[in-house]
């Protein structure tokens, strides 16, 4: 019964994903200019809305995702401490009070500023770089502090801003019937949520006082449905082992399948990535280095400590190959999109969002990817601000040890605050796993 | 000085510190069953015309022990608390558990209640919290439609239109009465404390309701009109805890300090009996305008809305209290309160109302340093702002 003890960097990132990270620098710096441009901007939280956006000739700017850039860049304090001078507070949603804090910073910015455009100075510090809104729209699933969110962003600016909201109810399983995509349950709300996408298009045509663009929505989502496929090939090519990717290139890959604008150059990405891949699998090359245990990630994205987890993780011979926030989201069930009539197929993406989902879905999921990867153990990092992605852990880790036999453990972190990470707690539960993990696999081979 | 009788109190005190024993008692007494439900928003007139106890599920003052390892300890005091009930067999008394409002944390321990007791029977109505759209009222009514058909399910009886509409006219009459005690309270005629007020709230959201109203009827009856409450002189008002309860302990430290509680927006408080259910038309349709209703009386950050803001009721109704302050009370953890906290404070600061602003938590408040954070915010207002009475 060996552990491995953490030592050189044994992580083998893919090259291509920096492509992904120079379009999404390339997305936001466009963004930043947009007033200067003349644009109308959206703010928006939750599910992503943005290829209505895009086809209504808006600029948009996600929230979470903003937050989680700053965080990733470790420049999530000045917007942090700008929402905790505001009066909000610690323990609320990382996300939410950093976004809080750009809009309390943009908003002060744009007072200085008949036109809304950001001052030279002020934008010395991105995170009060983001343009004035002109609306916002909330469209959020699973989480009631989402759904909130917003109107607050409305109150920091003076309640003076129009806000739509898209009400997503939760794939809660009251029925029989009721699973993953299927069931009464799901035909219902999938077409209750198309419905509220119609008046959304009606607002937005309001907003920008031009007739919505169906073809260009068609367009786009013909691209982000190509995309979207391509990014499940590559994954799929990971269920062998050793992993030729891992989890944490799929986390990079997030910004672009979640907000970029559906194009061409979001398909070469994504070709990229899966050609890369194959060509590790040609050439033999592992994602880790030495992969011993395979293990799947539940909870969101810690942002502050990215590249510290990829690292930390392989250190230990362990290659994270899936995770409930990279697997489970972001346009994931391409086939339910019919690019002539994309609606209802957005609509039901916004509702598989990880985050929407009562217990015996996340059970039913799991499962699936436990079988799928060959996992060993699971990390689930509990997610001190965000409530709504820890919910079931404790009961997902029983069933995964009742069901499979896989061993779990659990790490304290934060989506956007990285003060809520304990470094000694981690190793001492990963190890204890690892250990476990072993201790089977001796019994076993007796 | 007016003051509440004793007895009458013992009697609700009872049924609002063990809830459970209480539904154990009516279940025998009345060989009826009982649905637990959760809140904010839950309307217990259906359970009521169904023949059956509707219980709004309190958190249970024990620490928390078994549900510790279900629901991690950055989830409120109220739904660990539910968490740890569950894990311990002690909602077993509920035929049925309903629920229908969408907050994260509290479908959290909902679902702990799935996982430790698989046989019972759970429904999520997730009443649309958006609250300004065309689409949410007829959301809204299907959702009670489901309440109503799980009921009939789980009890295996026929909710009525005309059952329906006599329940709306009890529980009106019920907060009617207890409307009575707050405007009471605020017009200075009868001293209640912060924690008896809790007392009358809690307790209608677990007894009977018939015996509820009958409580409150001898209450009432025995206050002389001709004589007033004998108030303290600094006036206060509370604000905030959703869900559930404030420790009564709290109260009584905040009213030892002397000040007189005048008015609240708690939720064991005047939200909870705020709005009546109208009592003409259908009575299903008239569940969904109470829903929405209830929001435009007591806005409540839960809900989201431009037509209203809390921060601006709460500021008209310190100053229709005479209130000297505002303490807001915050249920450590509960979101939708730290998102709408700073809405309040520029609110309160620009209108120069003194607040402050006590985190509450399921274990472990430490009431001394309380003490002497409240003894200084009333010093604070004697010298500041009441100068005549210090």
């Amino acid at each position: 019964m060996t552990v491995a003890q953490p030592r050189k960097d044994k992580t083998r990132r893919l090259s291509s994903t920096k492509v992904g990270g120079k379009l999404v620098a390339d997305y936001w710096e466009n963004i930043f200019t947009a007033k200067e441009r003349g644009k109308h901007v959206v703010w928006y939280n939750g599910a992503a809305l943005n290829p209505l956006f895009q086809a209504a000739g808006l600029e948009w700017c996600h929230g979470e995702a903003f937050a989680a850039r700053l965080a990733a860049q470790h420049l999530e304090v000045p917007a942090q401490a700008a929402g905790a001078e505001y009066g909000y507070i610690g323990e609320l949603c990382s996300y939410a009070r950093t976004h809080l804090g750009c809009a309390v910073l943009t908003h002060q910015n744009s007072n200085r500023s008949e036109t809304g455009v950001v001052g030279l100075t002020d934008q010395q510090e991105l995170a009060g770089k983001l343009p004035a809104p002109d609306f916002f729209v909330n469209g959020y699933a699973g989480c009631s502090t989402g759904q909130q969110w917003d109107a607050m962003t409305y109150r920091v600016f003076d309640r003076a801003l129009p806000l739509f909201n898209v009400s997503i109810p939760m794939l809660w399983g009251n029925k029989p019937d009721a699973g993953y995509m299927r069931g009464e349950e799901w035909v219902e709300v999938s077409k209750y949520v198309e419905g509220q996408l119609r008046e959304l298009i009606d607002f937005l045509e309001y907003q920008t006082g031009r007739p919505f663009d169906w073809d260009a929505l068609s367009e786009s989502m013909s691209y982000i449905k190509r995309a979207s496929e391509l990014r499940l090939e590559g994954m799929e090519l990971c269920r062998q082992a050793p992993t030729p990717a891992t989890y944490w290139d799929w986390v990079a890959s997030i910004a672009p399948i979640n907000f970029l604008p559906g194009n061409q150059d979001l398909v070469d990405y994504f070709a990229g990535v899966k050609a890369e891949i194959e060509q590790r699998i040609t050439d033999g090359v592992s994602a880790v280095e030495n992969e011993r245990y395979r293990v799947y990630f539940d909870g969101i994205m810690n942002w502050n400590k990215l590249g510290f987890l990829t690292r930390k993780f392989a250190e230990y011979d362990v290659a994270v190959v899936a995770g409930r926030y990279t697997h489970e989201s972001f346009w994931q069930e391409p086939q339910l999109i019919d690019v002539d009539n994309p609606l209802l197929g957005m609509a039901q993406h916004y509702l598989l969002c990880p985050l929407n989902h009562g217990l015996k879905n996340l059970q039913e999921l799991l499962l699936r990817r436990l079988d799928e990867y060959a996992i060993d153990g699971i990390a689930f990092h509990s997610t001190r601000t965000c409530r709504a992605m820890t919910n079931p852990q404790s009961m997902l880790a029983r069933t995964a040890e009742t069901e499979r036999g896989v061993k779990s453990f659990f790490f304290e972190g934060d989506v956007a605050d990285a003060s809520f990470y304990n470094d000694e707690l981690f190793d001492s539960r990963l190890e204890a796993m690892l250990e476990a993990i072993d201790v089977q696999r001796m019994r076993s081979a007796v | 000085m007016n003051r509440l009788s004793p007895e009458p109190m013992a009697t609700l005190r009872a049924a609002a510190d063990d809830p459970v024993a209480y539904s154990q008692t009516w279940k025998a007494t009345h060989e009826g069953s009982v649905i637990g439900s959760f809140p904010m928003n839950f309307p217990s007139e259906l359970v009521h015309a169904a023949g059956a106890l509707p219980v709004l599920i309190q958190e249970s003052r024990a620490p928390i022990t078994e549900g510790r390892n279900l629901l991690a300890e950055f989830y409120c005091g109220y739904t660990r608390s539910v968490a740890d009930q569950a894990a311990l067999g002690q909602l077993d008394v509920f035929d049925a558990i309903v629920a229908a409002d969408h907050c994260v944390q509290l479908l959290g321990a909902v679902d702990v209640i799935r996982w430790a007791r698989p046989e019972k029977p759970v429904h999520f109505a997730q009443l649309t919290s958006a609250m300004d759209d065309a689409w949410t009222r007829p959301r809204v009514a299907g959702r009670i439609g489901e309440i109503v058909a799980e009921i009939e399910t789980a009890l295996g009886v026929s909710i009525t239109a005309d059952a329906l509409s006599t329940s709306i006219r009890t529980f009106n009459a019920n907060r009617r009465l207890l409307r009575e005690f707050f405007e009471l309270r605020r017009s200075g005629r009868l001293r209640i404390t912060a924690s008896d007020m809790q007392v009358l709230v809690k307790s209608s959201m677990v007894m009977d309701v018939a015996e509820h109203t009958a409580v409150l009827e001898r209450l009432l009856d025995e206050i002389d009109p001709a004589e007033d409450g004998g108030l303290d002189a600094v006036k206060l008002y509370l604000s905030g805890h959703f869900c559930h309860a404030p420790r009564p302990e709290l109260l009584d430290v905040i009213e030892a300090t002397g000040v007189t509680v005048v008015d609240d927006d708690l939720y064991t408080g005047y939200r909870y009996i705020s709005t009546d259910v109208p009592e003409d038309g259908d009575p299903f349709e008239a569940l969904s305008s109470w829903y929405l209703e209830r929001n435009l009386n007591a806005p409540c950050p839960t809900r989201v809305t431009t037509q209203v803001d809390w921060d601006r009721y709460l500021v008209d109704q310190i100053a229709r209290s005479n209130a000297n302050g505002v303490i807001v009370l915050m249920a450590k953890f509960c979101e939708p309160h730290m998102l709408y906290y700073p809405e309040l404070r520029k609110a309160l600061e620009s209108n120069k109302i003194p607040s402050l602003l006590i985190e509450t938590e399921h274990e472990g408040n430490p009431v001394e340093t309380l003490r002497t954070r409240v003894e200084t915010f009333v010093e604070r207002i004697r010298r500041q702002h009441v100068p005549a009475l210090s």
